[in-house]
C-alpha cells in the first residue's frame, strides 16, 4: 500500500513534557484519514509537525515520499492544502480580496481558484467582508484556500469546531466529494460521531501516543464487547466470580469485561459447577463510540 | 510585496499617511511664515522652514508610524494570517521582512512628499534666497533614514506582541523622546531611534538665532546600518519560531 503520509517514531517534547510519542502514522493515499483523539491529546502538534510548523524533537515526517524539513517544507506545501486552529480570513477584506492574496502567493491560475469557490459553494459570498460571515462561511472560505492549490494531501484541524449540524453534515459531504476526487484528506475531531461516517481509515491520539490506528472494521476487531450472562440468580453468580474476572451486575445479568472465548468457556463451567443456571451467553453490542471510550479511558469526550 | 499593498485596503494607510503630510508640511509652514523675517532677502527662511520640519517630522511621525505598523501587522493576528502565510510557504520573519518593504515603500513617498511640499510652499511663499539643496536633501534623507528604523522598530513589536496597545504606547512615549531630544546632550541622544530625529535637524536656534545645522550623517548612517544587522537577526530568529 502507498502511503502519503508516514512518521517514523515521531516525538515531541516541550521541557520534560511529551506532547506527541513515537507515533507511525501511516496514511494511506487517496483515504479519508479521522485523527481522533480527546482534546490536548496531541493532534493539533502532530498535524503542526506533518506540516513543518513545529520541528520534531525526534523522528521523522515523510510526505509523497519525501522527508518534510526546512528545505523541502515550500515545494511540498505546494501540494499540501491545511486549516490548522481557526480559519484564516482577513476581515477588513471580502471573501474574494482574500482568495486573490492567496492566488498571488501561490502563483495560481484563476480557474484553480474558480474551482475551489465552486467546490465549497461559496461563489455567491465572495463579495462580503470576510468579519461578516458565519463561522460555517469561514470554514468553507479556509477551506476553499486550502483547496486552491489543489492539492492531493487536506490537512483539516476540527473543521467541524463550532458549527452547527447543519455545518457538519455540509464538510462531511464535502470531505467525501473530496475524496471522490482523488484528494488525501487528513481530518482531526475529538468526537468520534463527527468524522465517524466520513473516514476510511481511522488513527486514535490518547496522551501523545497513537493507541489505535485501522480501519473502521478493525476498530471493532480491536476491542472484545462484554460478556453478559443470563440467570435467574444473578447476585450468586456475581458472588461465585469474584476474584476469578471482572464482573458486575448489569440490569438482571451479569456483566464480564475483558474476557475471550476461552475465559468465558471456563466462566461457564465454573458457574455451572457451582450450580447456576445459565439460560443465555452472549457478547454486548457495542457502538463504535463505547469502542473509542474504551480505547481512550474515556478521555474527555 | 503586491499581496501587501492589496491588504492595506480599508485600513485607512492611505488617510493615515496623508494625515503625516498634512502635519508636517502644515506646521513647517505655518511656523515659518508667521516669522517676520520669512521671505525677506537674507531672511533665513529656507532655515526658518527646514527648522520648522526639524520641529514638526519628530512631532508626527513616531504616533503615526507606531500605527501605520500596526494596522499593517495586526490583520496578521487577526485573521491567522501567520499560519496562513506559513502554510504558503512564506515564514513569519519573510513576511515581516514584505511588510517593512511595502509600509517603508509608503514611508518614503510620505517622507519625500513631506519635504519637497514645504519647498515648494517656500518657493511660492517668494523666499528670495537660493534654495539649500544639498542640505535639504541631506536632511530629507536622514528624515527618511530614522522613519525606516523607526517603522522596522514597530513592525517587530507589532509582531512580538499581539496587544497593539503596546506598539501604540511606545509610540507616544517616542514621540515624547523624539520632542525633548534637542535639549538632551547628543551622546543620549544616540541611545534611542527616535532621539536621531533631533540628531538629524537641519536648522535650529543657537540662543535667540537661527541657524542651518548639519546634520549627524554618520549617526544617522550607522543607526541604518545596525538597525538592518539587528532587523535581519530578529527576523531570522521569527523564523525559527514554532507555530
Amino acid at each position: 500500500m502507498s502511503y502519503i503520509v508516514a512518521t517514523e517514531q515521531l516525538s515531541k517534547r516541550y521541557g520534560s513534557r511529551t506532547v506527541v510519542d513515537s507515533l507511525n502514522l501511516r496514511i494511506p493515499a487517496g483515504c479519508v484519514y479521522g485523527f481522533l483523539g480527546p482534546n490536548g491529546s496531541g493532534k493539533s502538534t502532530t498535524m503542526k509537525m506533518l506540516l513543518s510548523l513545529v520541528r520534531p524533537s525526534s523522528g521523522e515526517v515523510q510526505v509523497m515520499g519525501q522527508p518534510m524539513n526546512r528545505g523541502t517544507r515550500r515545494r511540498l506545501l505546494g501540494h499540501i492544502g491545511s486549516l490548522i486552529e481557526s480559519p484564516p480570513g482577513y476581515g477588513h477584506l471580502t471573501g474574494r480580496e482574500n482568495i486573490r492574496l492567496v492566488q498571488r502567493l501561490l502563483d495560481l491560475r484563476d480557474e484553480q481558484i474558480d474551482q475551489a469557490v465552486r467546490t465549497v459553494r461559496m461563489q455567491d459570498q465572495l463579495d462580503k467582508k470576510v468579519r461578516d460571515y458565519s463561522l460555517g462561511m469561514k470554514q468553507r472560505l479556509g477551506i476553499a484556500m486550502a483547496l486552491a492549490r489543489q492539492p492531493r494531501l487536506l490537512i483539516l484541524d476540527e473543521p467541524t469546531n463550532g458549527l452547527d449540524p447543519a455545518g457538519i453534515e455540509e464538510i462531511r459531504d464535502l470531505l467525501r466529494r473530496l475524496s471522490d476526487g482523488g484528494v488525501t484528506v487528513m481530518v482531526s475531531s475529538h468526537l468520534l460521531g463527527e468524522i465517524d461516517k466520513t473516514a476510511t481509515v481511522l488513527g486514535i491520539l490518547s496522551g501523545g501516543r497513537l493507541i489505535f490506528q485501522g480501519t473502521r472494521d478493525e476498530l471493532f476487531a480491536a476491542s472484545t464487547p462484554d460478556v453478559l450472562i443470563d440467570t435467574p440468580h444473578p447476585e450468586y453468580a456475581n458472588t461465585q466470580l469474584k476474584g476469578m474476572v471482572a464482573s458486575r451486575l448489569d440490569h438482571g445479568a451479569v456483566r464480564v469485561s475483558g474476557i475471550g472465548d476461552q475465559t468465558t468457556a471456563r466462566v461457564v463451567a465454573h458457574l455451572v459447577g457451582a450450580g447456576v443456571d445459565i439460560y443465555g451467553v452472549r457478547r454486548d453490542e457495542q457502538s463504535l463510540e463505547d469502542v473509542f471510550m474504551d480505547l481512550t479511558g474515556g478521555g474527555g469526550l | 510585496m503586491a499581496n501587501e499593498f492589496a491588504k492595506m485596503r480599508h485600513l485607512r494607510m492611505g488617510l493615515i499617511a496623508s494625515v503625516m503630510v498634512v502635519i508636517v508640511t502644515g506646521l513647517s509652514v505655518a511656523g515659518a511664515a508667521t516669522s517676520p523675517a520669512f521671505a525677506v532677502p537674507s531672511g533665513r527662511s529656507w532655515e526658518a522652514l527646514l527648522g520648522g520640519m526639524s520641529l514638526a517630522v519628530p512631532l508626527a511621525s513616531p504616533l503615526l508610524l507606531a500605527v501605520l505598523a500596526s494596522r499593517q501587522v495586526d490583520i496578521e493576528h487577526q485573521g491567522n494570517g501567520w499560519l496562513l502565510s506559513q502554510t504558503s510557504g512564506v515564514t513569519p520573519g519573510g513576511l515581516c521582512r514584505i511588510k517593512l518593504l511595502a509600509v517603508g515603500i509608503v514611508v518614503a513617498v510620505v517622507t519625500i512628499l513631506e519635504s519637497v511640499l514645504v519647498l515648494v510652499a517656500g518657493l511660492l511663499l517668494g523666499v528670495p534666497d537660493r534654495v539649500p539643496a544639498g542640505l535639504w536633501a541631506g536632511y530629507t534623507a536622514s528624515v527618511l533614514v530614522a522613519n525606516l528604523v523607526v517603522l522596522a522598530l514597530h513592525v517587530l513589536l507589532s509582531a512580538r506582541i499581539d496587544n497593539q496597545l503596546v506598539g501604540l504606547g511606545i509610540g507616544v512615549l517616542g514621540t515624547i523622546v523624539a520632542v525633548f531630544a534637542t535639549a538632551l546632550p547628543p551622546a543620549m541622544a544616540h541611545l534611542t531611534p527616535w532621539g536621531y530625529y533631533a540628531l538629524v535637524a537641519a536648522a535650529g536656534y543657537q540662543g535667540t538665532q537661527l541657524v542651518a545645522l548639519t546634520p549627524a550623517y554618520g549617526s544617522i548612517a550607522a543607526l541604518g546600518a545596525v538597525a538592518a544587522v539587528l532587523f535581519v537577526i530578529v527576523t531570522g530568529r521569527f523564523d525559527r519560531r514554532e507555530a
